[in-house]
Order: C-alpha cells, then sequence, then structure tokens
C-alpha cells in the first residue's frame, strides 16, 4: 500500500499520459481514425524449456468521439512455428466525462469476444489470445495535474477452444479482472514541437481471480513507452508474476507493441 | 433636400457596416482533458481538415491551439468546437476574434451575423472598431464548473440561460 501511495505521489508531480500497455483508459482514438497495432509477448514457460510467442496484430477504429472497435487475430508458437489460433472483437463506449483545466475524469463500458482454437494448459483464463469466451467491464481513468491512474474491473468467461479443445469441467471456466495502472511522462520536461519524441514510464498491476474455486493471481507490469512523431507508438513492458494460487504455464516474460495511428483516416 | 438625401445615404452606410464585419479571423482554443502530444496532435489533424482554417499554432505545453482562419468565411464557433470533440478532447476556453467597424454596444446588445447570434454580457457600453476579442461564455465553451459559476453570474441574461447552440454569449477583452 504504500508503495502505491508512492507511486501516486510521483505520478502528481510530473506530467504523464494515459496510452497505458496492458490496458484501455476510457479514452478513445480520435473520430475517424485508424489505428494499427503489433502486439508481441514472449513469455517464458516455467514447466518447460523455451518462450512462448504471441503475436496479435490489431485494427482500431474510432467510429465516433465515445466509440471504438478494435479486431485482432492471435497468432503464437506453441504447437510449431506460428499458426493462427483466433481472432476477436472489442468495443468501448465512453459514457461519463467531467473534465476540467487541469483534472478530467472518465468511464467507460467495454467488451471482447473471442474465438481461439489452442489447446487449453493453464488455469489462468484470457480472451486475449489464449480462450474462446467474452470479457465485458468498465474502465475508470482520472487525469490529476496531468497524471493519469486508470482502474478497470470486468468479468471473463470462457468456452471450449473448439471441438478438439474443450474447457476443462474440473476447472473455473469464468473469472473477475482487475487492474491498476499509473503512467507518467520523463521526457520531454518541456514540449518544443509535435516532432519531440516523448517518453512514458507505467507501472500496471493485473490481477485475476476464478469465479468459482476463488484463486487469484496478481501481475506488475513495467514499461516503457516511446511516442514518436506523436503519431506511433513504441511499447517495451516486462511482466512479473507478484503470486499466483493457480497454474500458469509461463506468466513471466516481455512485451513490444508497436502502434501507429493514421489520422482522418475515414471523413 | 440634398443634404437629407447624403443623411440617409450616410446612415445606410452606417447600418451596412455595422452588420458586414462580424466573421472570425483567429480563435484561441484552450483544450481540456490532454495528456500527451499525440493528444495534441489528434486535435490538430482533426482542426486542420476545415477548410476555413489556414494555419494551427499549437502551444503543447499550455494545450493551447491558435487558429488562422480564411478570409470571407463562415465558420461558426460550433464547429470548431465539435472538432475538438470528435477528437476526444473538450473545449477549456475559446476566445475569438473579430472584426468591428464603429459598432455600438452594451450590455445585452444583440446583433445578428450570419448564422450566428451574438449577445454581448458582461460588456460596458463602448464602441468595437477594428479587430475585438472575446471570450465565449456559453455551455462547451468553458469548463462545466466555470458553466456553473456563469449561470449564476449571468442569471439576468435570459438567453444564456436557455443554452441556445445558435447564440453565442460574447465577453470584451
Amino acid at each position: 500500500m504504500k508503495f502505491l501511495l508512492m507511486l501516486f505521489m510521483i505520478g502528481c508531480s510530473v506530467s504523464a499520459q494515459e496510452l497505458f500497455v496492458m490496458t484501455e483508459p476510457a479514452s478513445n482514438m480520435p473520430t475517424g481514425s485508424i489505428g494499427a497495432r503489433l502486439g508481441q509477448s514472449l513469455m517464458k514457460e516455467q514447466f518447460e524449456s523455451g518462450y512462448n510467442y504471441h503475436l496479435m496484430p490489431e485494427i482500431m477504429f474510432g467510429a465516433n468521439k465515445n466509440l471504438m472497435l478494435h479486431a485482432s487475430a492471435f497468432i503464437s508458437n506453441r504447437v510449431n512455428g506460428l499458426v493462427v489460433e483466433g481472432g476477436g472483437f472489442y468495443s468501448k463506449y465512453r459514457f461519463f466525462t467531467v473534465d476540467d483545466v487541469h483534472s478530467h475524469f472518465r468511464l467507460a463500458v467495454f467488451g471482447r469476444a473471442s474465438v481461439n482454437n489452442a489447446d487449453i494448459h493453464q488455469e489462468e483464463i484470457e480472451t486475449m489470445g489464449h480462450n474462446t469466451g467474452f470479457e465485458t467491464g468498465f474502465v475508470a481513468t482520472q487525469l490529476i495535474n496531468k497524471t493519469s491512474i486508470s482502474t478497470t474491473i470486468s468479468f471473463e468467461k470462457v468456452f471450449d477452444n473448439g471441438r478438439k479443445n474443450p474447457f476443462p469441467a474440473a476447472q473455473s471456466n469464468s473469472a473477475t479482472n482487475y487492474t491498476l495502472s499509473f503512467g507518467q511522462l520523463v521526457y520531454p520536461k518541456t514540449y518544443r514541437s509535435l516532432k519531440q519524441t516523448n517518453i512514458n514510464l507505467m507501472v500496471e498491476f493485473m490481477g485475476q481471480r476464478l469465479n468459482e474455486n476463488r484463486k487469484s493471481y496478481l501481475d506488475i507490469v513495467p514499461s516503457f513507452q516511446f511516442i514518436i512523431n506523436s503519431q506511433a507508438r513504441v511499447d517495451l513492458a516486462y511482466r512479473k508474476q507478484i503470486y499466483s494460487e493457480m497454474l500458469r504455464t509461463a506468466p513471466n516474460g516481455i512485451y513490444l507493441k508497436l502502434e501507429y495511428t493514421f489520422f482522418n483516416a475515414i471523413n | 433636400m440634398k443634404i437629407s438625401k447624403l443623411n440617409i445615404l450616410i446612415a445606410m452606410l452606417l447600418l451596412s457596416l455595422t452588420t458586414t464585419f462580424a466573421q472570425l479571423s483567429k480563435v484561441e482554443i484552450v483544450a481540456t482533458g490532454l495528456t500527451c502530444s499525440m493528444c495534441s496532435n489528434a486535435i490538430n489533424k482533426q482542426l486542420k481538415k476545415l477548410p476555413e482554417i489556414e494555419k494551427v499554432d499549437i502551444d503543447l505545453n499550455s494545450n493551447t491551439f491558435t487558429l488562422f482562419l480564411t478570409k470571407n468565411n463562415t465558420i461558426s464557433p460550433k464547429i470548431l468546437k465539435e472538432s475538438v470533440q470528435k477528437a476526444g478532447f473538450f473545449v477549456g476556453s475559446m476566445i475569438v476574434t473579430m472584426a468591428f467597424d464603429n459598432q455600438k454596444i452594451d450590455n445585452n446588445t444583440k446583433l445578428k451575423k450570419d448564422n450566428l447570434n451574438l449577445i454581448f454580457i458582461d460588456s460596458n457600453a463602448k464602441i468595437l472598431n477594428g479587430l475585438q476579442k472575446f471570450k465565449v461564455l456559453d455551455k462547451g465553451y468553458v469548463v462545466m464548473k466555470d458553466f456553473k459559476k456563469n449561470q449564476k453570474l449571468y442569471s439576468k441574461y435570459p438567453t444564456y440561460l436557455l443554452e441556445n447552440e445558435d447564440d453565442y454569449h460574447l465577453k470584451t477583452l
């Protein structure tokens, strides 16, 4: 708790932003813009040698000032070579905003539906690249003196990963997920132009609690983010398990995300 | 007979001048809810889409967008406000510059220009001449907290409380 308070204090004194690496803020993309994202993760296998590589190309679209849509594909090397295992749709609707000069508070509701045909190899459930299912929840983002703190709470339910990979009956097929994210701008101290590269530091906490057996885990994800030419993003993050009561095959690893925004792609 | 004709001509000339020179030439917008240069760029790109905007100067540290507008444009503050909102943000303050030629105004003076209904409030009696700056006081052009304060402050102006989107309540600066 002390640690969280300390992070909060650091965050309050500097500029920051809310384009978090692991979670989405309650704010949306500009209307008519299209974002192309290439998400990659390399996670260390806990029970066997080697790494689990996931590739997630994603297209994002700002439908209007309150609604944005994503479509993603899930590719991984879990079997042999890179295989497309599934895909998903995500949508987020901002329904509440209070803006002031030095602060804002926003609330959004989001939902994701995914299909996946990969083998089910762990108790952790994840509709972003591992399980067939859906996730729905709320996100709240607060900006204070240019610093963002964002939190999400969601309900996730998974089904069989196709006919070949039924969801194990002994495992919990639903969970409550929660996240807490902090971000701060470390460079530049003073903006000079839109061409200037911005560097952000972020710390995110990601937790899950399985609804049927109450097993849970909590991860910490520190990250660096570079914003280039006010149009492209490079995110580098390290995910580390703090504790886990459930079986997870590869909880620790690195993320590299590349993103480019095409402003006013559609009028 | 000659003199009275001349008087009518002068009067007509003056009358036409008072209703002609009210278009926006420059607008300064402070946007709220911004946290990064990418967000500023989103507003920048959204504004530049408007053909009436010749140039956008941005102060990234104060989130101020200074818009230089084309001659004889008929753009309204509402279009500019909606552009900022399309980018996902809000207008925290809007200062518009308009040209006037010997326009007499006082508190509650109403002036019709094209699609814009200008109502001057919190402005003492004066004559506007040349380029003049005004702060737009309506809902959506100031932060919510200020708008609530303004509602109390300007309760004696019935049009302000109507929140009619085509009425612009301006304070001279």
